[in-house]
């Protein structure tokens, strides 16, 4: 039953392979060597020409059926979206093999999307068998010190983590008074703001990691930023939770205060997950690269996780948890479709900020990097401008030692574009993978959740906007 | 017809084909949730749930769904709000939760929601 809903993805994704690889061969384009770790858009743009913009238009497609379908076509968009996402993905796909015969960029992101549904779908998979049960009366102070847990925990266990596994207690916790303000500030600051301090917190911080950037330059660097920009949001959350009075219809549960955990096994399979992370050719030498498959033994390792903790989840636990694999299948289809469609405009993107790189600032710097990353993925928006950065001062990507000088000389460029990739990544429901999660968990609990632009109009603009403002005008103007 | 009590009290389950549950009991719906859908329009011209009261039973068609099986896991619930018929909707402590889920040979297990499950009337 579950294996069925991704046959058509697993399918896609071989096609797109094995005709990459042959058209790879007959060109004699040499993709062989460690996709995810020597490749940059950049090379492919230097390799072959660059898409002409119409080329964009897929993308732009694709985002704006995401936006309107559950709004408007709400019944076309439930049964259709993973033909859309597909469709629209292929004719990028085949624009670049037929017309451009750049089957490097193709398979690029072919590497990058399997890496990065791989981790998403194992934290899925591994925490949905975990039941935390929190029995205390929500508060509004106590919901912030949970909010603020969830933002530091977002750093060990990674955003989706943490948003799998504290979504449900906290959905529970505030059963009685819940609206949806109490989900969007949780997609702020545990989904997205609070995994700013590590590599393991949010995708792009991790892919600079690969490329040299030190694990704990991060959280020397952008501590200082994260936390008065989470002090404010925690504020403004507490403000909006003292007007809410819930309804008193269970006044009189009563509350024990314990905090109940089961499924301490899944911490272990959360533990693999984390570890394989490292498990790059980049970061140790002695992992094997599986070139010129798209993928490598840390998501073999990944994709094992996911079969092993659901065969082994306590039925009870998953029963607890509703588990159902649909909220990863839409992700994963949806993704896939905007790894695919997105990469004419990340090369566009990445052409102009090198065309431009010497009047780029730090500020233009982080405005780019975030605006583009509420609604593209962020972790290559993330490459693409450190790529750019890197640029200005003539150092390559590519070089670790490069990279490494990069971050001592100049390290304002790295702190704009790693604060506003992780940022930025809370302005949409696409802006990072759990957003999505948490939104279709919420739904299947019964929350009606804002729409797409509801959520960006009464959530995301006049909250954040003033705030990620603020903090351009104090680190980066 | 069994009355809601007695369904929880004596496992009674209830039957799916396709889009179509049979529920051995009459009730008021309030809310119903299945998959994603959040459905409370319970009127005639609703494109979410037909409901249907017959003498033993209440047929619920779920319009929007070809087959409930595929959109339904097995540790997933369609979960409704739901008043027994005859009794005061308007008190809150007649309002019952349940979980109903899929399981094989067209059975439907019905169950009182567990509390560990998150639904919000």
């Amino acid at each position: 039953m579950y294996s069925k809903k991704f046959i058509p993805l697993v399918i896609v994704v071989i096609l797109v392979f094995t005709s990459v690889d042959a058209i790879a061969a007959y060109d004699n384009v040499n993709a062989t060597t460690d996709i995810m770790t020597t490749m940059a858009s950049e090379e492919g743009a230097d390799e072959h020409a660059l898409p002409p913009v119409y080329m964009v238009t897929p993308f732009i497609l694709l985002l704006l059926m995401i936006a309107t379908g559950p709004l408007f076509y709400h019944h076309f968009w439930e049964h259709n979206y993973p033909k859309v996402a597909i469709a629209l993905g292929s004719l990028t796909v085949i624009y670049y093999l037929a017309v451009l015969s750049d089957s490097h960029s193709i398979l690029h992101s072919l590497a990058e999307y399997l890496s990065f549904i791989a981790l998403l779908g194992s934290l899925f998979v591994a925490s949905g068998g975990i039941l935390l049960r929190v029995n205390r009366k929500a508060t509004p102070f106590v919901n912030v010190v949970f909010l603020l847990f969830g933002s530091v925990i977002a750093n060990v266990i990674g955003t989706t983590g943490a948003s799998m596994l504290l979504i449900r207690p906290y959905i529970k916790m505030n059963q009685n008074r819940i609206k949806p303000y109490h989900i969007i500030f949780f997609i702020f600051m545990v989904s997205n703001i609070g995994g700013a301090l590590t590599p393991i917190g949010d995708p792009p911080l991790f892919l600079g990691f690969l490329r040299g950037v030190p694990f704990f330059w991060v959280v020397v660097n952008v501590w200082y930023i994260w936390i008065p920009t989470l002090l404010v949001l925690l504020a403004m959350f507490y403000v909006f939770d003292s007007f809410n009075k819930g309804n008193n219809n269970n006044d009189e549960e009563e509350y024990t205060g314990k905090i109940e955990f089961k499924g301490a096994k899944n911490l272990i399979y959360l533990g693999i997950i984390i570890v394989s992370v490292f498990l790059d050719p980049a970061v140790l030498s002695w992992v094997p690269s599986l070139a010129p498959l798209p993928f490598g033994i840390r998501e073999i390792i990944m994709f094992s996780v996911i079969i092993i903790s659901f065969k082994r989840a306590d039925q009870e636990i998953l029963k607890a948890n509703e588990f159902d694999f649909e909220p990863i299948k839409e992700v994963a289809y949806l993704f896939i479709g905007i790894f695919m469609t997105m990469i004419p405009a990340l090369q566009l993107i990445a052409h102009e900020a090198n065309v431009h790189a010497d009047k780029l600032t730090a500020g233009i710097f982080y405005w780019a990097t975030g605006g583009l990353s509420g609604f593209l993925d962020n972790a290559p928006t993330y490459l693409n401008f450190l790529s750019a950065a890197m640029g200005k001062l003539g150092l390559d990507i590519n070089d670790k030692a490069q990279v490494l000088e990069f971050v001592y000389r100049d390290d304002v460029y790295l702190r704009a574009i790693s604060v506003a990739a992780v940022f930025f990544g809370a302005m949409t429901y696409i802006g990072n993978g759990p957003n999505f999660m948490v939104k279709s968990i919420c739904e299947r609990a019964g929350i009606p959740m804002p729409s797409f632009f509801t959520y960006m109009i009464k959530y995301s603009i006049p909250i954040l906007i003033p705030l990620f403002i603020v903090v351009w005008a104090i680190f980066f103007r | 017809m069994y009355t809601i009590e007695e369904v929880l009290k004596n496992d009674i389950h209830g039957l799916c084909y396709q889009n179509r549950l049979i529920l051995p009991f009459a009730a008021h719906f309030l809310k119903i949730i299945v998959n994603k859908d959040i459905i409370t329009d319970f009127s005639l011209n609703s494109k979410g749930v037909f409901i249907r009261e017959i003498e033993d039973f209440t047929d619920l068609y779920f319009l929007e769904y070809k087959d409930l099986n595929d959109s339904i896991s097995k540790y997933e619930a369609i979960k409704m709000v739901i008043v027994e018929k005859g009794k005061d909707i308007f008190d809150f402590d007649n309002h019952i939760k349940l979980s109903l889920y899929l399981e094989k040979k067209h059975k439907v297990k019905i169950e009182e929601c567990d509390h560990d499950i998150i639904f919000l009337e």
